[in-house]
Protein backbone atom coordinates (compact mmCIF):
# COMPACT_ATOMS: atom_id res chain seq x y z
CA UNK A 1 0.00 0.00 0.00
CA UNK A 2 0.99 3.58 -0.53
CA UNK A 3 1.04 4.17 3.23
CA UNK A 4 4.10 1.93 3.53
CA UNK A 5 5.94 4.21 1.13
CA UNK A 6 5.01 7.58 2.66
CA UNK A 7 7.67 10.20 2.30
CA UNK A 8 6.68 12.36 5.28
CA UNK A 9 10.24 12.56 6.58
CA UNK A 10 11.42 14.07 3.31
CA UNK A 11 8.68 16.67 2.94
CA UNK A 12 10.30 19.43 5.05
CA UNK A 13 13.45 19.38 2.91
CA UNK A 14 11.37 19.01 -0.24
CA UNK A 15 9.47 22.20 0.60
CA UNK A 16 12.78 23.94 1.16
CA UNK A 17 14.15 22.69 -2.17
CA UNK A 18 17.15 21.07 -0.49
CA UNK A 19 16.65 17.43 -1.44
CA UNK A 20 19.10 15.86 -3.83
CA UNK A 21 17.76 15.27 -7.30
CA UNK A 22 17.01 11.56 -6.88
CA UNK A 23 15.16 12.04 -3.62
CA UNK A 24 13.24 15.01 -4.98
CA UNK A 25 12.11 12.91 -7.94
CA UNK A 26 11.03 10.09 -5.63
CA UNK A 27 9.01 12.51 -3.49
CA UNK A 28 7.42 14.10 -6.56
CA UNK A 29 6.42 10.70 -7.82
CA UNK A 30 4.91 9.73 -4.49
CA UNK A 31 3.02 13.02 -4.17
CA UNK A 32 1.27 12.34 -7.46
CA UNK A 33 -0.56 9.41 -5.94
CA UNK A 34 -0.80 10.37 -2.28
CA UNK A 35 -3.25 13.10 -1.25
CA UNK A 36 -2.25 12.52 2.36
CA UNK A 37 1.35 13.55 1.70
CA UNK A 38 0.23 16.45 -0.50
CA UNK A 39 -1.79 17.77 2.44
CA UNK A 40 1.19 17.20 4.72
CA UNK A 41 3.43 19.19 2.37
CA UNK A 42 1.27 22.33 2.30
CA UNK A 43 2.20 23.72 5.76
CA UNK A 44 5.90 23.20 5.03
CA UNK A 45 5.51 25.20 1.82
CA UNK A 46 3.87 27.93 3.91
CA UNK A 47 6.84 27.94 6.27
CA UNK A 48 9.33 28.17 3.41
CA UNK A 49 7.31 31.05 1.97
CA UNK A 50 7.70 33.08 5.14
CA UNK A 51 11.40 32.59 5.81
CA UNK A 52 12.48 35.69 3.86
CA UNK A 53 11.05 37.77 6.69
CA UNK A 54 13.73 36.41 8.98
CA UNK A 55 16.63 37.70 6.85
CA UNK A 56 18.70 40.39 8.58
CA UNK A 57 17.50 43.71 7.24
CA UNK A 58 19.58 45.74 4.87
CA UNK A 59 18.63 49.11 3.45
CA UNK A 60 18.81 49.48 -0.32
CA UNK A 61 20.31 52.76 -1.50
CA UNK A 62 17.78 55.48 -2.38
CA UNK A 63 19.12 55.64 -5.92
CA UNK A 64 18.02 52.04 -6.53
CA UNK A 65 14.37 53.01 -6.68
CA UNK A 66 15.16 55.92 -8.98
CA UNK A 67 17.09 53.59 -11.29
CA UNK A 68 14.25 51.10 -11.24
CA UNK A 69 11.60 53.67 -12.10
CA UNK A 70 13.78 55.11 -14.89
CA UNK A 71 14.13 51.60 -16.30
CA UNK A 72 10.37 51.10 -16.13
CA UNK A 73 9.84 54.46 -17.78
CA UNK A 74 12.21 53.52 -20.59
CA UNK A 75 10.35 50.25 -21.09
CA UNK A 76 7.04 52.08 -21.24
CA UNK A 77 8.18 54.68 -23.72
CA UNK A 78 10.57 52.69 -25.92
CA UNK A 79 7.89 50.88 -27.95
CA UNK A 80 6.12 54.22 -28.59
CA UNK A 81 9.25 55.67 -30.14
CA UNK A 82 9.37 52.81 -32.64
CA UNK A 83 5.80 53.14 -33.80
CA UNK A 84 4.92 54.27 -37.32
CA UNK A 85 3.43 57.72 -36.65
CA UNK A 86 6.84 59.04 -35.67
CA UNK A 87 8.10 58.26 -39.15
CA UNK A 88 5.00 59.67 -40.73
CA UNK A 89 5.14 62.86 -38.76
CA UNK A 90 8.77 63.40 -39.72
CA UNK A 91 8.02 62.71 -43.36
CA UNK A 92 5.00 65.03 -43.39
CA UNK A 93 7.03 67.78 -41.79
CA UNK A 94 9.77 67.35 -44.34
CA UNK A 95 7.32 67.51 -47.24
CA UNK A 96 5.57 70.54 -45.83
CA UNK A 97 8.86 72.35 -45.46
CA UNK A 98 10.23 71.35 -48.86
CA UNK A 99 7.04 71.85 -50.89
CA UNK A 100 4.98 74.68 -49.42
CA UNK A 101 3.33 75.43 -52.73
CA UNK A 102 1.60 72.05 -53.05
CA UNK A 103 -2.02 71.84 -52.34
CA UNK A 104 -3.15 70.27 -49.09
CA UNK A 105 -4.77 67.29 -50.82
CA UNK A 106 -1.58 66.38 -52.68
CA UNK A 107 0.43 66.62 -49.53
CA UNK A 108 -1.93 64.40 -47.60
CA UNK A 109 -1.98 61.85 -50.44
CA UNK A 110 1.79 61.71 -50.72
CA UNK A 111 2.24 61.47 -46.97
CA UNK A 112 -0.31 58.69 -46.79
CA UNK A 113 1.19 56.73 -49.67
CA UNK A 114 4.75 57.13 -48.42
CA UNK A 115 3.85 56.31 -44.85
CA UNK A 116 1.85 53.24 -45.80
CA UNK A 117 4.75 52.03 -47.94
CA UNK A 118 7.13 52.51 -45.04
CA UNK A 119 4.68 50.75 -42.71
CA UNK A 120 4.26 47.82 -45.07
CA UNK A 121 8.01 47.59 -45.54
CA UNK A 122 8.54 47.57 -41.78
CA UNK A 123 5.88 44.90 -41.30
CA UNK A 124 7.12 42.63 -44.05
CA UNK A 125 10.84 42.86 -43.48
CA UNK A 126 10.84 43.79 -39.82
CA UNK A 127 8.67 40.91 -38.73
CA UNK A 128 10.39 38.52 -41.06
CA UNK A 129 13.83 39.32 -39.71
CA UNK A 130 12.59 39.16 -36.13
CA UNK A 131 10.98 35.81 -36.82
CA UNK A 132 14.28 34.49 -38.09
CA UNK A 133 15.89 35.20 -34.74
CA UNK A 134 13.18 33.51 -32.71
CA UNK A 135 13.94 30.02 -31.53
CA UNK A 136 11.53 27.14 -31.97
CA UNK A 137 11.84 23.96 -29.94
CA UNK A 138 10.03 20.88 -31.23
CA UNK A 139 8.63 18.73 -28.45
CA UNK A 140 8.53 14.98 -28.96
CA UNK A 141 5.82 12.76 -27.52
CA UNK A 142 6.48 9.90 -25.13
CA UNK A 143 4.79 6.52 -25.09
CA UNK A 144 2.21 8.01 -22.74
CA UNK A 145 0.92 10.33 -25.49
CA UNK A 146 1.44 8.79 -28.90
CA UNK A 147 0.63 11.19 -31.70
CA UNK A 148 0.93 14.33 -29.59
CA UNK A 149 3.09 17.19 -30.85
CA UNK A 150 4.25 20.47 -29.42
CA UNK A 151 6.22 23.57 -30.32
CA UNK A 152 7.78 26.04 -27.97
CA UNK A 153 8.52 29.44 -29.50
CA UNK A 154 11.04 31.63 -27.66
CA UNK A 155 11.21 35.40 -28.18
CA UNK A 156 14.21 37.02 -29.86
CA UNK A 157 15.63 38.18 -26.54
CA UNK A 158 15.18 34.73 -25.00
CA UNK A 159 12.92 36.13 -22.26
CA UNK A 160 9.45 34.99 -23.19
CA UNK A 161 7.77 32.15 -24.98
CA UNK A 162 4.59 30.45 -25.99
CA UNK A 163 3.81 26.76 -26.01
CA UNK A 164 1.45 25.24 -28.56
CA UNK A 165 0.41 21.60 -28.29
CA UNK A 166 -1.81 19.39 -30.36
CA UNK A 167 -3.04 15.84 -30.05
CA UNK A 168 -2.88 15.66 -26.26
CA UNK A 169 -5.68 13.82 -24.51
CA UNK A 170 -8.19 16.12 -22.79
CA UNK A 171 -7.99 15.58 -19.01
CA UNK A 172 -10.63 15.37 -16.32
CA UNK A 173 -11.41 18.42 -14.17
CA UNK A 174 -8.99 17.31 -11.49
CA UNK A 175 -5.92 17.36 -13.75
CA UNK A 176 -3.99 19.71 -16.00
CA UNK A 177 -0.83 19.60 -18.03
CA UNK A 178 2.21 21.36 -16.56
CA UNK A 179 5.25 22.62 -18.41
CA UNK A 180 8.64 22.13 -16.74
CA UNK A 181 11.72 24.21 -17.48
CA UNK A 182 14.78 22.10 -16.80
CA UNK A 183 18.29 23.28 -15.98
CA UNK A 184 21.05 21.57 -14.02
CA UNK A 185 18.64 18.83 -13.03
CA UNK A 186 16.29 21.35 -11.42
CA UNK A 187 12.75 21.78 -12.69
CA UNK A 188 10.87 25.06 -12.54
CA UNK A 189 7.23 25.34 -13.49
CA UNK A 190 6.49 27.18 -16.73
CA UNK A 191 2.74 27.14 -16.14
CA UNK A 192 -0.25 24.85 -16.30
CA UNK A 193 -2.72 24.48 -19.13
CA UNK A 194 -5.59 22.40 -20.46
CA UNK A 195 -6.40 21.36 -23.99
CA UNK A 196 -9.68 21.62 -25.88
CA UNK A 197 -11.72 18.55 -26.86
CA UNK A 198 -9.52 18.23 -29.97
CA UNK A 199 -6.34 18.11 -27.92
CA UNK A 200 -5.15 21.59 -28.88
CA UNK A 201 -3.83 24.02 -26.27
CA UNK A 202 -1.74 27.18 -25.94
CA UNK A 203 0.22 28.47 -22.93
CA UNK A 204 1.94 31.79 -22.47
CA UNK A 205 4.95 30.57 -20.54
CA UNK A 206 5.73 31.98 -17.12
CA UNK A 207 9.43 31.43 -16.48
CA UNK A 208 11.20 32.47 -13.27
CA UNK A 209 14.31 33.18 -15.37
CA UNK A 210 14.76 34.03 -19.05
CA UNK A 211 13.25 31.14 -20.98
CA UNK A 212 16.29 30.54 -23.15
CA UNK A 213 18.38 29.90 -20.02
CA UNK A 214 16.59 26.54 -19.67
CA UNK A 215 18.03 24.02 -22.11
CA UNK A 216 15.31 21.39 -21.77
CA UNK A 217 11.56 21.26 -21.41
CA UNK A 218 9.03 18.64 -20.40
CA UNK A 219 5.28 18.38 -19.95
CA UNK A 220 3.62 16.15 -17.36
CA UNK A 221 0.10 15.46 -16.15
CA UNK A 222 -0.46 17.05 -12.74
CA UNK A 223 -3.28 17.72 -10.30
CA UNK A 224 -5.30 20.79 -11.40
CA UNK A 225 -3.42 23.98 -10.56
CA UNK A 226 -0.03 22.32 -10.86
CA UNK A 227 2.55 20.78 -8.54
CA UNK A 228 5.78 22.12 -6.98
CA UNK A 229 7.68 19.45 -8.91
CA UNK A 230 6.77 16.93 -11.61
CA UNK A 231 4.68 14.11 -10.23
CA UNK A 232 2.77 12.66 -13.18
CA UNK A 233 3.52 10.96 -16.45
CA UNK A 234 5.65 12.82 -18.96
CA UNK A 235 3.84 13.31 -22.27
CA UNK A 236 6.11 15.65 -24.25
CA UNK A 237 9.74 16.73 -24.03
CA UNK A 238 12.43 18.53 -25.98
CA UNK A 239 15.67 20.50 -25.83
CA UNK A 240 17.05 23.70 -27.28
CA UNK B 1 -10.00 61.45 -8.72
CA UNK B 2 -6.38 60.63 -7.98
CA UNK B 3 -5.71 57.12 -6.70
CA UNK B 4 -4.26 56.91 -3.22
CA UNK B 5 -1.84 54.04 -3.75
CA UNK B 6 -0.89 53.91 -0.07
CA UNK B 7 -4.37 52.73 0.77
CA UNK B 8 -4.55 49.92 -1.78
CA UNK B 9 -3.84 46.34 -0.81
CA UNK B 10 -1.09 44.40 -2.54
CA UNK B 11 -3.38 42.58 -4.94
CA UNK B 12 -4.94 45.84 -6.10
CA UNK B 13 -1.47 47.18 -6.79
CA UNK B 14 -0.71 44.12 -8.89
CA UNK B 15 -3.90 44.68 -10.89
CA UNK B 16 -2.85 48.27 -11.55
CA UNK B 17 0.64 47.14 -12.57
CA UNK B 18 -1.01 44.85 -15.12
CA UNK B 19 -2.60 48.04 -16.46
CA UNK B 20 0.88 49.59 -16.72
CA UNK B 21 0.57 52.06 -13.84
CA UNK B 22 4.11 52.83 -12.66
CA UNK B 23 2.78 54.49 -9.50
CA UNK B 24 1.54 51.08 -8.39
CA UNK B 25 4.97 49.54 -8.90
CA UNK B 26 6.52 52.44 -7.02
CA UNK B 27 4.22 51.75 -4.07
CA UNK B 28 4.94 48.02 -4.20
CA UNK B 29 8.66 48.79 -4.14
CA UNK B 30 8.16 51.04 -1.12
CA UNK B 31 6.48 48.15 0.67
CA UNK B 32 8.77 45.31 -0.28
CA UNK B 33 11.94 46.73 -1.84
CA UNK B 34 13.73 46.49 1.45
CA UNK B 35 12.58 42.93 2.09
CA UNK B 36 13.70 41.80 -1.37
CA UNK B 37 17.03 43.61 -1.06
CA UNK B 38 17.64 42.16 2.41
CA UNK B 39 17.01 38.64 1.16
CA UNK B 40 19.26 39.17 -1.86
CA UNK B 41 22.13 40.71 0.04
CA UNK B 42 22.03 37.95 2.63
CA UNK B 43 22.09 35.31 -0.11
CA UNK B 44 24.79 36.70 -2.39
CA UNK B 45 26.73 38.66 0.23
CA UNK B 46 27.37 41.54 -2.14
CA UNK B 47 25.40 44.79 -2.18
CA UNK B 48 25.99 45.56 -5.85
CA UNK B 49 24.69 42.15 -6.99
CA UNK B 50 21.81 42.42 -4.54
CA UNK B 51 20.86 45.76 -6.12
CA UNK B 52 20.79 44.11 -9.55
CA UNK B 53 18.66 41.28 -8.24
CA UNK B 54 16.26 43.66 -6.53
CA UNK B 55 15.84 45.72 -9.65
CA UNK B 56 15.34 42.58 -11.76
CA UNK B 57 12.67 41.29 -9.39
CA UNK B 58 10.57 44.44 -9.73
CA UNK B 59 11.11 44.67 -13.49
CA UNK B 60 9.90 41.09 -13.71
CA UNK B 61 6.84 42.02 -11.66
CA UNK B 62 6.22 44.92 -14.03
CA UNK B 63 6.45 42.65 -17.06
CA UNK B 64 4.61 39.65 -15.68
CA UNK B 65 2.15 40.91 -13.10
CA UNK B 66 -0.64 39.25 -15.07
CA UNK B 67 0.84 35.88 -14.16
CA UNK B 68 0.46 36.45 -10.42
CA UNK B 69 -2.09 34.07 -8.89
CA UNK B 70 -3.47 35.24 -5.56
CA UNK B 71 -4.76 31.77 -4.72
CA UNK B 72 -1.23 30.36 -4.80
CA UNK B 73 0.69 32.86 -2.67
CA UNK B 74 0.67 36.28 -1.07
CA UNK B 75 2.29 39.04 -3.11
CA UNK B 76 5.19 39.27 -0.65
CA UNK B 77 5.78 35.51 -0.94
CA UNK B 78 5.70 35.76 -4.72
CA UNK B 79 8.27 38.56 -4.66
CA UNK B 80 10.63 36.80 -2.27
CA UNK B 81 10.29 33.56 -4.18
CA UNK B 82 11.41 35.31 -7.38
CA UNK B 83 14.24 37.00 -5.47
CA UNK B 84 15.42 33.78 -3.86
CA UNK B 85 15.50 31.86 -7.13
CA UNK B 86 17.25 34.72 -8.85
CA UNK B 87 19.87 34.92 -6.05
CA UNK B 88 20.49 31.17 -5.97
CA UNK B 89 20.77 31.11 -9.73
CA UNK B 90 23.31 33.92 -9.54
CA UNK B 91 25.36 31.98 -6.99
CA UNK B 92 25.27 28.86 -9.16
CA UNK B 93 26.24 30.81 -12.27
CA UNK B 94 29.20 32.27 -10.44
CA UNK B 95 30.05 28.78 -9.24
CA UNK B 96 30.84 30.38 -5.92
CA UNK B 97 28.92 29.77 -2.78
CA UNK B 98 31.65 30.67 -0.36
CA UNK B 99 31.73 28.32 2.55
CA UNK B 100 33.01 30.98 4.88
CA UNK B 101 30.32 33.45 4.00
CA UNK B 102 28.08 34.02 6.91
CA UNK B 103 24.44 33.54 6.09
CA UNK B 104 22.45 34.30 9.17
CA UNK B 105 19.01 34.95 10.51
CA UNK B 106 17.97 38.28 11.93
CA UNK B 107 17.99 38.68 15.66
CA UNK B 108 14.95 39.86 17.54
CA UNK B 109 16.00 43.46 18.14
CA UNK B 110 13.43 45.88 16.78
CA UNK B 111 14.40 47.65 13.60
CA UNK B 112 13.03 50.78 11.98
CA UNK B 113 10.38 50.28 9.36
CA UNK B 114 10.60 52.02 6.00
CA UNK B 115 8.76 55.30 6.37
CA UNK B 116 7.25 55.23 2.85
CA UNK B 117 5.09 52.23 3.64
CA UNK B 118 1.45 52.85 4.53
CA UNK B 119 0.75 52.37 8.22
CA UNK B 120 -1.55 49.41 7.78
CA UNK B 121 0.84 47.46 5.58
CA UNK B 122 3.78 48.41 7.79
CA UNK B 123 2.05 47.09 10.86
CA UNK B 124 1.00 43.87 9.20
CA UNK B 125 4.45 43.25 7.77
CA UNK B 126 6.10 44.13 11.04
CA UNK B 127 3.94 41.69 12.99
CA UNK B 128 4.55 38.95 10.47
CA UNK B 129 8.28 39.65 10.54
CA UNK B 130 8.46 39.53 14.31
CA UNK B 131 6.52 36.30 14.41
CA UNK B 132 8.82 34.57 11.91
CA UNK B 133 11.94 35.87 13.62
CA UNK B 134 10.71 34.78 17.01
CA UNK B 135 10.06 31.31 15.61
CA UNK B 136 13.49 31.04 13.99
CA UNK B 137 15.10 32.33 17.18
CA UNK B 138 13.74 29.32 19.03
CA UNK B 139 15.71 26.91 16.88
CA UNK B 140 19.01 25.54 18.17
CA UNK B 141 22.04 27.21 16.53
CA UNK B 142 23.00 24.11 14.53
CA UNK B 143 19.51 23.90 13.01
CA UNK B 144 19.54 27.59 12.15
CA UNK B 145 22.86 27.14 10.39
CA UNK B 146 21.75 24.34 8.05
CA UNK B 147 18.43 26.05 7.41
CA UNK B 148 20.21 29.27 6.41
CA UNK B 149 22.48 27.44 3.96
CA UNK B 150 19.51 25.67 2.40
CA UNK B 151 17.24 28.69 2.25
CA UNK B 152 19.55 31.56 1.39
CA UNK B 153 22.13 29.79 -0.71
CA UNK B 154 20.17 26.93 -2.19
CA UNK B 155 22.47 24.20 -0.92
CA UNK B 156 21.17 20.66 -1.10
CA UNK B 157 21.48 18.53 2.03
CA UNK B 158 24.47 16.74 0.54
CA UNK B 159 26.19 20.04 -0.22
CA UNK B 160 25.55 21.24 3.32
CA UNK B 161 27.00 18.02 4.75
CA UNK B 162 30.13 18.44 2.62
CA UNK B 163 30.41 22.13 3.39
CA UNK B 164 30.14 21.65 7.15
CA UNK B 165 31.92 18.27 7.25
CA UNK B 166 28.91 16.67 8.88
CA UNK B 167 27.34 13.26 8.28
CA UNK B 168 24.50 13.55 5.76
CA UNK B 169 22.10 11.97 8.24
CA UNK B 170 22.84 14.70 10.76
CA UNK B 171 22.05 17.42 8.23
CA UNK B 172 18.82 15.72 7.21
CA UNK B 173 17.72 15.43 10.83
CA UNK B 174 18.54 19.06 11.56
CA UNK B 175 16.60 20.36 8.58
CA UNK B 176 13.63 18.15 9.33
CA UNK B 177 13.51 19.13 12.99
CA UNK B 178 13.91 22.83 12.13
CA UNK B 179 11.07 22.78 9.62
CA UNK B 180 8.82 20.76 11.92
CA UNK B 181 9.38 23.23 14.72
CA UNK B 182 8.68 26.20 12.45
CA UNK B 183 5.57 24.51 11.15
CA UNK B 184 4.30 24.20 14.70
CA UNK B 185 5.13 27.81 15.53
CA UNK B 186 3.99 29.58 12.37
CA UNK B 187 0.36 29.58 11.33
CA UNK B 188 -0.31 29.21 7.63
CA UNK B 189 -0.44 32.32 5.44
CA UNK B 190 -3.91 33.63 4.67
Amino acid sequence: MASELHVAELLPAYALGSLDEGEAARVSEHLAHCPECRAELRPYLDVAGQLALAAPEAMPPVRLKKQLMRRIDRQRTAPEALKGPGWWQQLAGLLRRSAPAWGLASLVLIVALTASTVWLWQRLYGEDSRAMRMQVVALVSTEAAPGATGKLVISTDGEYGTLVVDGLAPLDAGHQYQLWLIRDGQRASGGVFSVNPHGYGVLEISAPEPLASYPSYGITVEPAGGSPGPTGEKVLGGSL
Amino acid sequence: MATDYHKLDDESLIRLIVRARPEALSELYDRYGRLVFSLAVNAVGDAATAEEITQDVFVRVWERASQYRAEQAQVSTWLTSIARHRAIDQLRRQGVRPEGQSVAWADLSPQAEPTAVGPEQATELSIQRQRVRAAVAQLPAEQKQVLALAYFQGYTQTEIAESLSLPLGTVKTRIRLAMEKLRALLPAED
